[in-house]
């Protein structure tokens, strides 16, 4: 374990940058050194989020989607380049200050939602706050209120065990939402749902989004995904292919037939 | 906070925490050991698992010293005809009895080893399979430090009901012996005091034991990165 004492030093930006970008990655390179080999997962990646955007990476297995998905989720640091979350370079934070960027900046939501089953969801959302350090009372006002803009105000003491996985979903929604985080990070998060209930869920991102100006960036293969982003980055081979807004986006759903 | 200029778009209270930030966990002992104890709810049967070792281990160390010091006591301060009638049944052996002890200590020690290695496989397999849990709460903003008291405080629960479980065990197996062996008066040569020790002892044993077993598998635990919270496996 680092040493968790160390104090790094910073100096706030400008004022009009913080007020627009919430995240920007700067020639971001990752590489992985697996058994003598070099492995580049990143291969000189510029990427930059406006505050209150919704953006989507797209792309297939392999082509670094999830690499750089987690180095703007401060799970994983560049080994060249820079990552700046809410005008912080992530790669001069210590493991406390990264659980702190984590704990108050980003909320996460995972494609296998990643509840305590047997917490009710009450407890689930207040968790986040436990850690930021908020009281119970405030933490527990704060999370019934986030729990009915995700539409389960009826369901605060249930449990996952006795939720549907939309249900769950929505869960993991409210408690990316426990310390109003400046990001809404989502891996994959219809990956383990059915058509419609991922469709909902979908929807439930695209009106936090609007409501609370949170911005939501996606990794995702869903296509029902590109008609709600603000911005689409399809990335392949380490690199970002081209970005695509919301307006230039064709969606066809493909066919096969027997020849 | 109002009066700093950046406060209005979110990040200024950022650069004030990390300068004011003394590195105390803000979370409280009692929040962690809460948690801890639900952990163990969660997964009773596996934390069963875990202890059965020290239970067994336990169990067998608090019948030995039972056992032992009964016969002991029988035989520094019995009646006269109860320890005759004892060697001539041939159930007090006075010229072997330390050469029995040695080896029963042996065993107690072996036993008690063995049931080590058995806590440190069981949590380490335990610590394995919460690779997302972990990860989870990393994500939420949870310190290493934080994961490592989690995991040692479910180790003193599981270390402190598998060690009462032992004593009972032991205890009553111990008591039975001395009822069968030498009859109900045996047991009230057993000065208080040295039994009260001896139950302190085991307790403290099975407590330690199980505490020590959990260091590694914590640590590793600790080392986890949030990253794990997207695998699919380990």
């Amino acid at each position: 374990m680092e040493n968790e004492n160390r104090k790094a030093n910073l100096t706030p930006p400008p004022e009009d940058v913080l007020a627009t970008y919430v995240v920007r990655a700067i020639a971001v390179r990752r590489t992985y050194h697996m058994g003598g080999e070099a492995v580049h997962a990143l291969n000189g990646v510029d990427f930059t989020v406006h505050r209150g955007e919704y953006i989507s990476i797209m792309g297939p297995s392999g082509s670094g989607k999830t690499t750089l998905f987690n180095m703007i989720g401060g799970l994983d640091k560049p080994s060249e380049g820079r990552v700046y979350i809410d005008e912080v370079d992530i790669a001069a934070l210590n493991t406390v200050e990264l659980a702190w960027l984590r704990c108050h900046k980003i909320g996460y939501i995972f494609q296998t939602f990643n509840l305590i089953p047997v917490a009710t969801a009450l407890d689930n959302v207040m968790l986040p706050m436990t850690f930021a350090g908020m009281q119970q009372a405030e933490a527990q006002d704060k999370a019934v209120d986030l729990l009915k803009k995700v539409g389960l105000g009826e369901r605060i003491l249930h449990k996952p065990l006795e939720m549907s996985g939309g249900q769950q979903q929505r869960v993991a929604c409210a408690r990316a939402l426990a310390n109003s985080p400046a990001i809404l990070l989502a891996d994959e998060p219809t990956a383990n749902l059915d058509r419609h209930t991922g469709e909902q869920i979908i929807d439930l991102l695209k009106e936090l989004n609007e409501t609370e100006g949170v911005s939501v960036i996606t990794a995702t293969h869903d296509h029902k995904m590109l008609a709600v982003s603000d911005r689409i980055a399809w990335v392949r081979d380490g690199k970002i292919e081209r970005f695509q807004d919301r307006g230039e986006i064709e969606i066809k759903e493909g066919s096969m037939q027997a020849r | 906070m109002d009066s700093n200029p950046q406060s209005k778009t979110g990040n200024g209270e950022f650069f004030e925490a990390r300068q004011a930030k003394s590195e105390i966990d803000p979370l409280p002992v009692r929040k962690v050991v809460k948690i801890a104890w639900r952990a163990i709810r969660i997964r009773i049967w596996r934390s069963l698992l875990v202890v059965s070792g020290i239970i067994l281990a336990i169990a067998f160390l608090t019948y030995i010293l039972c056992s032992d010091g009964l016969a002991r006591h029988v035989l520094d301060r019995g009646s006269q005809q109860l320890v005759q009638q004892l060697t001539k049944d041939g159930l007090l052996d006075v010229e072997n009895a330390a050469n029995q002890r040695v080896q029963t200590y042996w065993m107690v020690g072996l036993a008690l080893l063995i049931s080590f290695v058995g806590i440190v496989n069981a949590m380490l397999m335990s610590v394995t399979e919460r690779f997302r849990e972990i990860g989870t709460m990393k994500c939420l903003g949870a310190l290493d430090g934080f994961v490592l008291k989690l995991f040692l405080f479910e180790s003193v629960f599981e270390g402190a009901v598998g060690t009462t479980l032992g004593l009972l065990i032991g205890l009553l197996l111990g008591y039975l012996e001395g009822l069968s062996l030498y009859g109900g008066e045996a047991w009230r040569l057993l000065p208080a005091g040295e039994f009260g020790t001896m139950l302190a002892g085991c307790f403290a044993a099975g407590l330690v034991l199980t505490v020590l077993g959990a260091l590694y598998p914590a640590h590793q635990a600790a080392r986890m990165t949030p990253v794990m919270a997207l695998r699919s496996e380990v």
